[in-house]
């Protein structure tokens, strides 16, 4: 094959927090350090063969991520919006830096934002009434981060799960702000059954298109009626489910996307965040994809 | 000074009342004894009584905190608890290993003890084998820790408080009351400086305000933690001393201010705060002292 095909992630991994330690770090004082989490969520990535890593989205739910150092949020049992959404400083930054120097040369990063919809839909609004207001001031903040981002990964993926369930009038304008005039690529990520909005989903301004076609493999074929000018990241091997997907299987599941999409298909992952399978699981599943691209494109 | 529109509430442990709008109860105050080394109970025992009468001078009630740090010390300190220390007064325990923790709980209610414990403390390091232990040996009164690790603004700890900050599975407030435990204390959990110590202090408030537990601190660490202040040997004492009054200050009930040792220095300052908030309280917001107060005992 002339094209090759890199192996990536959707975003988050695993992550087995050593409570105790943290707490004994108070008490003795020490500064607490995220360092290792990510280390350990990095390393696998790597050590399974990935080739574009993430930084593992291991400190928080991704919700949270972005919602604890914005200013106007504020976390209870979900996050409530008690003020006007405003960029404070980098949110992501300093993982991001962390994990380029973990990673070896060959290996590229990249940085996960959680789209401006999805936060506007997670968390309880208490002071804009208004679902559309709150979404654009979510999506100019994340812009800023987005703008300093870019130059430290290689790539830039918007997590956007609850356009599966509706993909409002303004959506497109939402990524459009958060896309536009960016100098690394961007990738669209939207899990669940996405086969109704395949239409408003190619009208997106950005570089790739991500899915769950393992878990939902009936949107190959309501993708294969659309003509359209992104690049697919095809999830593979789910994320939903303790099952490890078998090499052959998953060499299947990518040669019937390259049959409908061709060299279209420029990213293989798992279906979505890894972060609840076991740790074991999730490794071994990245490990399969990585072998399964192996065999397509080695012979 | 506060006064809160949140019902406060008022625990009784023994003899001592802890909790309520400023003004109305004397600030407990938490002496901590054995931090190093062997627990040196003959000397303990000598300034026993001396501490007792200070604390009746001024009106402050004084919780002796033991440490206890390896499982050697549990029994002589227990028994030490159960002999020497007046029927009437409490007293916490503060353990950090979980394994002593489960003993120390399992040796206080052998002793009939439990009535008169402060279990400090319930915090994100709780394991399963601690939950079985206070299930079974439910002490009369928690204090709960609300070190967030990702988060050391007072929200921080206001969302350990309510969901654990995605560290454990329930907030730490469900956890106690699941075990039954109804009366807690919140310790807003003191940091380095420049590690945001500030917050513990501005915490008070909101943590009153939103639940109306009973809150404190020990801000004392900040103090220890000081490093610049080693150069003032003088003015450290005074620091250390002065420190625990921004608790009464900012509304909050009980103070964790170190060794026992500074509890003559302690006790008639805090005493002489819980006087000016009170004569100010009662004028502007109508909270009239308990009859126990340093405001009736002094003047």
């Amino acid at each position: 094959m002339l094209w090759e095909i890199k192996t990536t992630v959707i975003g988050s991994y695993p992550v087995d927090i050593n409570r105790l330690e943290l707490i004994k770090d108070y008490y003795s004082g020490k500064e607490v350090s995220w360092n290792k989490y990510i280390s350990n969520a990095v390393n696998d990535m790597v050590n399974a063969g990935i080739d574009i890593v993430s930084d593992g989205q291991t400190r928080d739910p991704f919700i949270n991520i972005f919602t604890r150092k914005l200013k106007g949020c504020r976390l209870r049992y979900r996050t409530e919006i008690i003020d006007k959404v405003e960029y404070l400083d980098p949110i992501i930054l300093d993982d991001q830096k962390f994990v380029k120097r973990l990673i070896p040369k060959k290996n590229k990063l990249i940085g996960i934002i959680v789209g401006p919809h999805t936060l506007s839909e997670s968390v309880i609004d208490l002071y804009y009434k208004d679902k559309k207001e709150l979404a654009f001031d979510f999506a100019f903040a994340l812009k800023k981060e987005i703008q300093i981002l870019q130059n430290h990964v290689d790539m830039i993926s918007i997590d956007e799960p609850f356009f599966s369930n509706s993909i409002p009038e303004y959506g497109k304008e939402l990524i459009d702000i958060i896309s536009n005039n960016l100098t690394c690529p961007t990738r669209l990520h939207v899990c669940g059954d996405i086969s109704n909005i395949v239409h408003d989903l190619i009208e997106m301004s950005v570089d790739i298109l991500s899915h769950e076609f393992k878990a939902s493999p009936k949107i190959l074929d309501v993708f294969g009626e659309y003509d359209f000018s992104q690049k697919i990241c095809l999830g593979s091997v789910r994320s939903d489910n303790e099952r490890v997907e078998t090499v052959e299987e998953i060499i299947n599941h990518i040669e019937k996307a390259i049959s409908i999409f061709g060299e279209n298909v420029i990213q293989i992952a798992p279906d979505c965040g890894q972060r609840l399978l076991p740790r074991n699981i999730a490794f071994q599943k990245l490990k399969n994809l990585v072998k399964a691209k192996k065999e397509i494109f080695c012979h | 000074m506060f006064s809160f529109t949140k019902e406060q509430k008022v625990f009784k442990i023994s003899d001592i009342k802890i909790g309520g709008q400023p003004g109305k109860h004397p600030t407990v105050l938490f002496g901590g004894l054995f931090f190093k080394g062997t627990p040196d109970f003959i000397n303990t025992e000598k300034n026993l009584q001396n501490i007792l009468k200070i604390s009746k001078k001024t009106a402050n009630p004084i919780i002796i905190d033991f440490f206890i740090r390896k499982e050697e010390h549990i029994n002589n300190i227990i028994n030490f608890i159960d002999k020497k220390l007046p029927k009437n007064v409490p007293f916490s325990v503060d353990v950090i290993e979980p394994s002593v923790k489960v003993k120390v709980l399992e040796h206080l209610n052998k002793k009939d003890l439990l009535s008169r414990t402060i279990y400090n403390s319930i915090n994100i390091g709780i394991t399963d084998k601690e939950l079985n232990a206070l299930k079974k040996n439910t002490p009369e009164m928690a204090i709960i820790l609300a070190f967030n690790p990702k988060d050391k603004s007072p929200d921080g700890k206001v969302e350990v408080l309510e969901n654990g900050a995605n560290l454990i599975d329930n907030g730490l407030l469900d956890i106690v009351k699941n075990l039954g435990i109804k009366k807690i204390l919140v310790d807003t959990a003191a940091l380095a400086p420049g590690d945001n110590s500030g917050a513990s202090i501005a915490a008070i408030p909101v943590i009153k305000e939103e639940y109306g537990l009973p809150t404190g601190c020990a801000i004392h660490n900040v103090v220890e933690k000081s490093k610049w202040l080693d150069n003032f040997d003088y003015a450290k004492r005074i620091v250390d001393v002065s420190s625990n009054v921004s608790i009464p200050l900012f509304g909050g009930d009980y103070a964790i201010f170190g060794s026992m040792k500074m509890a003559e220095y302690i006790l008639p300052v805090i005493a002489w705060y819980d006087i000016l908030i009170s004569e100010y309280v009662e004028n502007y917001f109508g909270v009239s002292p308990d009859y126990n107060h340093p405001r009736r005992k002094l003047l």
